[in-house]
């Protein structure tokens, strides 16, 4: 968003404060109220004036040691609240807890946000190491399975617009040519299945499927991420595996209110 | 920065061989077991949390096996290291440090010395095989903005008359500076590039094992006989 990027019909001060909030919430430093107005390009009066707001509402809050002001303990509750009243993800709990358990590695659930995946729900491998939550993380819809799920059962126009010739590779595998990517997706239709080999992050595989609402249309996808030896042996992945995550999609989809035509796969 | 480190040309080194590679990988295992927690603590910022665990089981793993077998053209020795590593670091790190070994193995072939031209064209094999396998070029906050900046000072130190010991310590600066330079970097790849923006101060986890192995490696041939 540029400094200047006021549309016409929005209210100055809120999208001043909310892009407030969007700078304190990126990077990892705490920032003081004139940073905040160099990157912004505000006056220190302004931005003081929406700090102090933003820190009423317990939005923000200030450092007192160091003066400056980072995100506030209502963030977390807004950002819980998002989690708490996204249906895909309520319904997926229980799904992905058992596929998870059932092939011995982690899930994920994601919606398309834009041209990235948006994970909204991640189970860890269940073998008790260290893992990171990915809930929050935000993949480019063409370099992982969940993408290629979604993608894949797009409108025309959606799609065509989603497969576009600036994609980026995050790895040497990353597949980012316009017509393979096409291929890719006709492939998924066909197999019901999305398949991911080390196109997001080299050594990972993911296997996803598309989940559908009760207009047919894919919510989201759910999907099983892991170290591509386990996940795609010798290129191939097992019956089970696929299997698995298919009748998982199917069974939430059926969840979401899609007919037995929609819950595809 | 002062150097114990003579500035006899290349010439009058001694040949770099076996000795030299057995002791960077034993180097490397010790570094990488003392800073286990500190790599870890990186990567549980921006990545998986593992980093730190998996590099210390990978060259613990390769000190074992090397230990293990008496063959000494340092090829050999390195293409052994990086499938150990491929196999038992595990994550996103075994296949591109493991990837990059070998590819320093197999460069420097079935002689048994080597020079600093043979490494210089070894450690660029290792690092096409890191960008073929991530497809990552500098300033995207990977191993490649550490190991880029070392191979050119590798490269200038000799260039300019400076020998191994001298290029390899310069190497070494190079990539420490370069990991520390990954810090205002928003990652571009990898899981940190998931974050987004919020990866952002912070410093990458596998530019600093780079920045570790650039300094074994200068300290492997610092003490060279």
């Amino acid at each position: 968003m540029s400094a200047t990027g006021e549309r016409r019909g929005t209210i100055q001060s809120v999208d001043r404060a909310a892009r407030i909030l969007k700078a304190l919430g990126s990077g990892s430093s705490r920032l003081g109220v004139t940073e905040v107005a160099d990157r912004l390009g505000l006056a220190k009066g302004t931005v003081y004036g929406l700090l102090r707001t933003l820190e009423a509402q317990e939005l923000v809050e200030q450092d007192p040691e160091s003066g400056k002001y980072r995100l506030g303990p209502a963030m977390l509750q807004l950002g819980n609240a998002f989690l708490d009243n996204h249906e895909l993800r309520g319904r997926s709990l229980l799904w992905a807890d058992s596929l998870a358990s059932r092939v011995g590695e982690a899930v994920r659930v994601g919606v398309l946000h834009g041209p990235n995946v948006l994970i909204v729900h991640h189970v860890f491998r269940p073998d008790n190491s260290v893992q990171i939550l990915e809930v929050g993380a935000s993949i480019p819809w063409h370099a992982c399975a969940l993408g290629k799920a979604i993608v894949a059962y797009l409108g025309e126009d959606e799609r065509a617009a989603l497969v576009r010739h600036d994609l980026a590779p995050l790895t040497g595998r990353t597949v980012v040519d316009p017509e393979r990517l096409h291929l890719a997706l006709t492939t998924v239709v066909h197999d019901g299945l999305a398949l991911e080999d080390q196109e997001a992050i080299v050594g990972e595989a993911e296997i996803a499927a598309a989940v559908f609402d009760h207009r047919g249309y894919p919510a989201g996808a759910v999907g099983v991420v892991g170290p591509v030896e386990r996940l795609v042996p010798e290129g191939k992945t097992s019956a089970a595996l696929s299997a698995a995550v298919r009748e998982t999609a199917r069974g939430l989809s059926r969840d979401m209110g899609a007919g037995r035509v929609a819950a595809r796969g | 920065m002062v150097h114990l480190v003579s500035d006899s040309p290349s010439t009058t080194h001694a040949a770099l061989d076996g000795t030299t590679v057995r002791r960077w990988i034993r180097e490397s295992a010790d570094v990488f077991s003392s800073q286990r927690d500190y790599l870890t603590q990186l990567d549980a910022a921006i990545g998986d949390a593992d980093h730190g665990i998996n590099m210390d089981r990978g060259f613990s793993a390769a000190v074992v096996d090397l230990d293990a077998v008496d063959g000494s053209a340092p090829g050999e020795l390195l293409t052994r290291v990086g499938s150990t590593l491929v196999y038992r670091v595990g994550g996103a790190a075994g296949p591109l440090f493991g990837g990059c070994f070998r590819q320093v193995g197999s460069a420097l072939g079935t002689a048994e010395t080597f020079d600093a031209e043979d490494l210089l064209k070894a450690l660029r094999a290792g690092l096409d095989a890191i960008q073929g396998l991530g497809a990552a070029v500098e300033g995207d906050k990977t191993i490649v903005d550490a190991f880029v900046p070392a191979l050119q000072a590798f490269e200038r130190d000799l260039r300019a008359g400076r020998d191994v010991g001298h290029a390899a310590h310069r190497a070494a600066e190079a990539a420490k500076e370069g990991s520390r330079e990954t810090i205002p970097l928003q990652a571009r790849k990898g899981r940190a590039s998931y974050l987004g923006p919020r990866s952002v101060g912070h410093q990458d986890p596998g530019a600093t094992s780079t920045a570790l192995l650039f300094a074994t490696l200068a300290k492997a041939v610092d003490e060279q006989p």
